[in-house]
């Protein structure tokens, strides 16, 4: 699910041109987005994590104006292909997800935990309601793809265990 | 005004509601199951959110996936388009809980007129015209023999919980009426999980007629004039149109004050269609839709009045956009309803679409979610969009309707469009001179490839 920077961050960035690309080069380090693309007053920036071959637009959009998915890169492998990932764990659940039982409490999981079949990873919190997610199968964590307190929606990739 | 509005729908009306968020600057949240990641709403909303597998039960009807939706993405009200949640008092109340507005009716609305029998007695309390019937449900205890007497066979057998012309059974003479009952009863209970069905006269020849009425939950409510939609197969509207070829001035006005009335008295808040069947000059209610319906697009290019715009706007607190008199119906309206289907056998027809290209010109409208490369999915209905046309008159109406059909391009999956390319041309239709069972015998009549 691709999101869009808030217009709080946006508020924040400098005016001037190289320092927003700057800005937008480090929130992609930071977060687990593949492309962010802004406009603001005229002027349209797109930062993107190693794009190899662009997606070819043409110029005159087809009428219902839906613009292709953008490639995902060939190089680094972006959080979309994560999902394909034979060790990934999809939510089961559209909610926020939590890493620990409650703020301030030890995580469930780390990178390197072994778990078990059934193993608590992740609490997914609708409606005031916290959802223990289970592990489907025994193995090691080697990613985290979420970060707590982080919106999910159903197929959502939460972790990796391989 | 609302912050943002979450679409608990898919296809061509989330599509639709997506553009009228748009157009008021309300951001728009599309939900979607994964089957529809792909759909043209959920590419061109601000957000989106997957809710569940491709089953509606899992998604696009599951209560819990869409109220988290709405706590995830902050969203203040949800716009449930037709079908699906639409006309389910529950999930408007459940909303309401959760301090989130349902962009709709009154849920006391919705529930009286969800019962067919009570949104009869209704109408008849409101000083609408109903179909001569059993005044309530026929049960195993009563005599519905009796009352089918008094009613005059042939009888029509409804569910009390059915509606979209589900649920019904005619029994011609007395010998089929107890079959009837019990198989009515029978498939009702399946389909609707409510046995409860009641009897009404069957009426040979009749026209579908729906009249449009906006309400703004206060007290004011205007009608919008009426939409003839006797074109159907298997009781699904395929071709709808407005005016009426079957009405006059006189009638019109008749019927729309009689509607506007009723819906000012209830204190209706949002969009609805009271549905008549109309013959020998008379009008019976059958049935109230308190939704927005696939149809709309009729009644908008008539009066002018986007309705899904408005149903956003009274919904968030706003005023009817006119009074009845400044309420103009001008020239003529057709809507034909293309489906995913054989247009011989109606065989759905899921799949890609190697090639799309609509029509377009003066009057021409597609209200579709569909473009070249769209995979339609065979979980959800076969509606591929709307083709809506406009013109100053019929005759207008319908030859840009003809060019427009031969204009239109959907290759790779089969479609109705030949149907409507042969209806367009058809005698009948041109005279507007059909009704609601006129379609079926066409087709009865056809040659079968």
């Amino acid at each position: 699910m691709a999101r869009q920077p808030d217009d709080k961050a946006a508020a924040k960035f400098p005016a001037s041109d190289s320092a927003l690309i700057r800005e937008l080069a480090l929130l992609l380090d930071e977060t687990s987005l593949t492309e962010i693309e802004i406009e603001r007053a005229g002027l349209r920036v797109r930062v993107a994590r190693n794009i190899s071959i662009a997606a070819s637009i043409p110029a005159s959009v087809p009428a219902p104006g839906v613009a292709p998915a953008s490639s995902a890169s060939a190089s680094a492998v972006p959080p979309t292909d994560l999902a394909m990932h034979p060790g990934a764990v999809p939510s089961p659940m559209v909610g926020t997800a939590y890493w620990a039982s409650e703020p301030g409490a030890k995580p469930f999981i780390e990178v390197g935990t072994k778990v078990s079949v059934g193993q608590t990873l992740l609490i997914i919190e609708a409606m005031k309601t916290m959802n223990q997610i289970p592990s489907p199968r025994a193995g090691t964590i080697t990613q985290i793809l979420v970060e707590d307190g982080q919106p999910v929606e159903f197929g959502e990739p939460l972790v990796i265990i391989e | 005004m609302f912050d943002k509005i979450l679409i608990a729908n898919r296809g061509e009306i989330a599509l639709r509601i997506l553009r009228a968020c748009k157009e008021l600057g309300i951001a728009s949240v599309a939900v979607h199951s994964t089957a529809d990641a792909d759909a043209m709403h959920v590419r061109l909303a601000d957000e989106s959110v997957c809710i569940g597998p491709p089953p509606s039960k899992d998604s696009y009807l599951n209560v819990p996936a869409l109220l988290a939706a709405c706590e995830i993405t902050g969203a203040d009200a949800v716009h449930p388009g037709y079908g699906f949640l639409s006309e389910n008092a529950r999930f408007a109340e459940i909303l309401a809980d959760h301090n989130l507005h349902f962009i709709g009716p009154k849920a006391e609305h919705i529930r009286l007129m969800g019962d067919k029998i009570e949104a009869k007695k209704t109408a008849k309390r409101l000083g609408i015209p109903v179909v001569p019937g059993s005044d309530g449900a026929v049960g195993p205890n009563d005599d519905g023999m009796a009352i089918a007497r008094s009613i005059g066979f042939p009888v029509l057998v409804k569910a009390a919980s059915g509606g979209g012309g589900r649920g019904m059974k005619v029994a011609q003479g007395p010998d089929d009426l107890m079959l009837a009952l019990s198989t009515a009863a029978n498939e009702a209970k399946s389909a609707f999980g409510d046995a409860s069905v009641y009897l009404e006269k069957y009426l040979q020849k009749p026209r579908h007629i729906e009249i449009q009425v906006l309400g703004d939950g206060r007290g004011g409510a205007i009608h919008l004039g009426e939409r003839d939609c006797s074109l159907q197969r298997r009781h699904q509207k395929v071709w709808e149109e407005g005016p009426s070829p079957a009405l006059d001035a006189a009638a019109r006005a008749r019927i729309g004050t009689t509607v506007a009335k009723a819906m000012q008295q209830m204190k209706y808040l949002g969009v609805g269609t009271v549905e008549f069947l109309y013959e020998d000059g008379e009008f019976y209610f059958i049935e109230m839709n308190t939704r927005i319906q696939v149809e709309h697009p009729v009644t908008e290019m008539i009066t002018g009045i986007d309705l899904v715009l408005e149903q956003i706007r009274i919904a968030a607190g706003g005023d009817l956009p006119m009074t009845q008199d400044e309420v103009t119906i001008s020239g003529h309206a057709i809507e034909c309803r293309v489906n995913a289907e054989n247009p011989v056998t109606f065989r759905p027809s899921p799949g890609k679409i190697l090639k799309y290209h609509p029509p377009g010109g003066l009057g021409v409208r597609i209200d579709s979610a569909v473009y070249q490369g769209y995979v339609i999915p065979p979980y959800y209905d076969s509606l591929v969009g709307k083709l809506i046309v406009q013109g100053k008159t019929r005759v207008e109406c319908l030859m840009r309707l003809r060019r427009a059909l031969d204009e239109m391009v959907v290759d790779g999956i089969e479609t109705t469009l030949p149907l409507f390319r042969a209806l367009v041309r058809e005698a009948d239709i041109i005279d507007g001179d059909y009704h609601i069972h006129w379609l079926e015998q066409y087709l009865a009549g056809q040659p079968q490839s």
